[in-house]
């Protein structure tokens, strides 16, 4: 074949248009697009856990009460009422008229069905459902709950986007399975990612993985229609992008730009926000690593973290526009309103070295390379590096791949990791049953590696139980006390909240930020 | 003629080894360029820890701060000095190219003179093993080796190494097959010579051009590839001032485009200079192939 350089030329112009032209502009239409670097890991309300889940699931699926606009008072969602006995152990709700998409009435059927699946498929998001004894049927629109210990914040767990609830005909129907067997005889996953079965306002239209993620109106919601016929999230991966997209219009929100990249939006089209927000990013010490042998002492650890310019760490990672935080529980939350954050204290560190004899520790930090919430982890560990080398303690870095972290982690390669969280309902117990001290809790087999001794604090577990047997101050007041525990523990020390950058066309009104949904797409309009 | 190789069969022959000033002056100008420009990253290498710069670990301004006289090519996410960071990347990019093609060409020019030498079954593995290895795109093949030895400079050059050595067993097996036929070869096999003297004394002297030509040009592409390993994540790791791994953070931090372009004109520079030199050498030593 002889080469025809006209030939060439056009088809490059012609791959180049395709490149330039966007491949359908967002303003004045019906549908809104959104930018996004969608980390789904499953659209099956029972499995999924992720960031883009929550807003996915808040969209096409109803949980029985939902988190009001300030971000903590719980409100009627699927339940018009709802009551809860004395102990914080049976919980009653009352169920409003809805209908699903395929206009068949939501009952209290549907809502057992949904939570026993969710509590024996044993997916990410199952834990929600812990300690769920039974749930029975009082009529076809009361259904009551009953747990096994007193749990105040069962409430808020039921607000999370993953206990939306699901048509159980629909779902039944194409394989998915609610008994005790769910967990090897359910077979739905993959029609979940094809298709929905709630009675949210938004329906799954199709999901194209790394792609696109298309939703459209129900037309038949039982509630006050979304402005959008049609919500399209496309897959752009880094800010920096996202930011262009928005600023040509190719795109109306875009959900994962930095405060840093915002400076740079000169737009006059476009607005942003900056909020702030529930998520941090930590590092974790793992007293149980390899070749640690009982150095990483709760001293040590506290002297370690006290090395780190926290003030620093805010203006290296997001240029300032995050907040410091006191223990792992995002500010904000019940309990933290009395703690201090840490502070930098070089002498104090170095001295409980010394003393210990550890000038001259060597640690090793395995983490994953990534950019979560505008933080790029490789900075933050630098700047960790830094300040450790500042009283003479060598960290190596170990930037992994996410699959590679996910592995060694809990195997105790590393004494020190990098990570973070994002809430899935307003309520601070999440973060004592995720990073307490407490035996059989995720984190003491992270941090002890098989010697939970070496981690376990025995004060937490009768604080937690207290704090789930109250409510209101006195249950603030436990958790205060129990992030009090949690930062002498000094095993997971959070480094920064960054803020949130809400961005968006001038011409898109209702974008906010939700601590249980992220998102909540049917509430946006365009004027 | 019989004795004349066809290497220097359009040459005159007494030119041609007349002195390193002789073959300076016939280098063309594009090749004496690429050949400065390498000699400075060299001379970088060797001297840069005696140049007044800043500290490439330490903080030494505000953050993302553009170019100014102080910051010539302004700092970075952590209130580094890109330039000394630049400056810095060439003692890890320069000599880990070096290793990796001198590896590479040690192992690859061994194993394929050895293949076409001997022929039989020596030849059919290893020429069976280089295909295997050169059917994997570079990359993608690199990658794979990097992600299970781990990151780390170190692990990133191996496998460069593994992807690269095929190449010079291809290069040098045709080589020493073509040369072996040659008529000085069968008169010192009719004398007498054993075996490893014929190859070591009357063939490899003859076969070495094509791969010095090749080792000089794919000293830029190795410099490229661990950029790319560096990029990605698998090649060197924070805080060392890898070109790879600085334009990866520069590429998070788009805006401040000066953090990315500092590396970004070394590895460039790296990489024309020496494409350039070993155009220039190609013409002077292998006119066939020019």
């Amino acid at each position: 074949m002889t080469y025809h350089p006209r030939k060439g030329l056009a088809a490059l112009m012609l791959a180049g248009s395709a490149l330039i032209a966007p491949p359908a502009l967002a303003q004045d239409s019906d549908t809104l697009v959104i930018a996004r670097s969608m980390d789904v890991n499953s659209l099956d309300p029972s499995r999924a856990f992720c960031d883009t889940c929550q807003f996915y699931l808040t969209a096409v699926y109803e949980t029985l009460v939902t988190l009001a606009p300030d971000n903590q008072s719980l409100v009627p969602n699927l339940a018009e009422s709802w009551e809860v006995n004395e102990d914080f152990t049976e919980f009653t709700f009352k169920l409003k008229d809805a209908t699903f998409a395929d206009g068949s009435p939501v009952e209290a059927s549907d809502v057992i069905w949904t939570f026993n699946r969710l509590k024996n498929v044993k997916g990410s998001p199952s834990f929600l459902m812990d300690g769920l004894t039974s749930a029975e049927a009082v009529d076809a629109k009361t259904v009551k709950f009953t747990v096994d210990a007193p749990n105040s914040e069962f409430l808020n767990k039921v607000s999370a986007p993953y206990t939306g609830i699901i048509n159980a005909e629909v779902a039944e129907a194409n394989g998915a399975v609610s008994d005790d067997t769910a967990a090897e005889a359910d077979k739905a996953e993959s029609w979940f990612l094809a298709n929905s079965a709630g009675s949210g306002p938004f329906q799954l239209a199709s999901y194209s993985p790394e792609a696109e993620l298309r939703l459209s109106r129900n037309e038949s919601y039982h509630g006050e229609a979304p402005a959008f016929a049609e919500v399209v999230v496309t897959q752009i991966q880094d800010a920096v992008s996202q930011a262009q997209a928005l600023e040509t219009g190719q795109v109306d929100i875009a959900m994962q730009i930095d405060p840093d990249t915002a400076q740079s939006i000169r737009s006059p089209e476009v607005t942003t926000e900056v909020i702030p927000s529930y998520n941090f990013v930590y590092i974790g010490f793992i007293p149980g690593a390899k070749g640690m042998d009982g150095k990483l002492t709760a001293e040590v650890r506290d002297a370690l973290a006290s090395a780190i310019d926290y003030d620093g760490m805010l203006d290296f990672t997001v240029g300032g526009n995050g907040e410091k935080q006191a223990a792992p529980i995002p500010n904000g939350f019940p309990g933290t309103a009395g703690l201090t954050p840490r502070s930098q204290d070089v002498e104090k560190a170095k001295q409980v070295l010394a003393d210990a004899g550890l000038s001259d520790l060597k640690l090793v930090a395995g983490y994953p390379n990534d950019n979560i919430y505008g933080v790029d982890f490789n900075i933050m560990m630098q700047k960790v590096q830094q300040d450790f080398a500042a009283i003479g303690v060598e960290l190596e870095l170990k930037p992994l791949t996410w699959a590679v972290w996910r592995d060694e982690l809990g195997t105790g390669e590393w004494p020190v990791t990098a990570i973070y969280y994002a809430p899935d309902y307003y309520g601070s117990g999440q973060y004592v049953a995720y990073f307490g001290m407490i035996e059989g809790f995720p984190w003491v087999g992270r941090a002890g590696v098989g010697n939970d001794e070496l981690v376990v604090n025995p004060a937490e577990s009768d604080l937690y139980a207290q704090a789930l047997a109250s409510a209101g101050d006195e249950a603030d007041a436990a958790y205060q006390k129990l992030g009090e525990e949690m930062m002498k523990d000094a095993i997971i020390i959070p480094l920064v909240s960054p803020n949130l950058v809400l961005a968006y066309r001038n011409d898109i009104e209702g974008v906010r930020y939700s601590a249980c949904c992220n998102l909540p797409l049917a509430e946006i309009s365009r004027n | 003629m019989a004795m004349t190789s066809p290497d220097t069969a359009g040459l005159p022959p007494r030119r041609r080894f007349a002195g390193s000033r002789d073959l300076w002056r016939r280098l063309p100008v594009t090749a004496k360029i690429g050949a400065l420009m390498l000699l400075f990253w060299v001379l970088t290498v060797l001297t840069v820890s005696l140049w007044p710069l800043a500290d490439p670990l330490a903080m030494v301004g505000r953050r993302l701060q553009p170019p100014s006289g102080e910051h010539w090519l302004g700092t970075d996410a952590l209130g580094r000095d890109v330039f000394a960071r630049t400056m810095y990347g060439a003692i890890w990019s320069i000599p880990i190219a070096f290793v990796v093609v001198a590896c590479a060409v040690v192992i690859g020019s061994t194993l394929g003179a050895l293949a076409g030498f001997f022929g039989g079954w020596n030849d059919s593995i290893i020429m069976r093993l280089v295909d295997v290895t050169v059917s994997f795109p570079p990359i993608l093949l690199a990658m794979a080796v990097a992600a299970v030895l781990g990151p780390g400079l170190a692990n990133a050059s191996i496998a460069m190494v593994i992807v690269w050595w095929p190449i010079y067993a291809r290069l040098m097996r045709a080589q020493v097959l073509e040369k072996r036929e040659n008529e000085h070869v069968e008169a010192a096999v009719a004398g007498g010579a054993g075996r490893l003297r014929v190859l070591g004394v009357h063939i490899l002297p003859l076969c070495w051009a094509p791969t010095l030509i090749n080792a000089t040009m794919d000293f830029g592409q190795v410099v490229l590839l661990a950029a790319s390993l560096s990029f990605i994540g698998l090649g060197a790791t924070p805080p060392s001032p890898e070109w790879g791994s600085m334009i990866s953070e520069g590429a998070t931090k788009f805006y401040s485009w000066w953090i990315a372009f500092g590396p970004g004109m070394a590895i460039l520079s790296v990489v024309l200079a020496t494409s350039f030199l070993g155009d220039g050498l190609r013409d002077l030593f292998d006119r066939r192939s020019a």
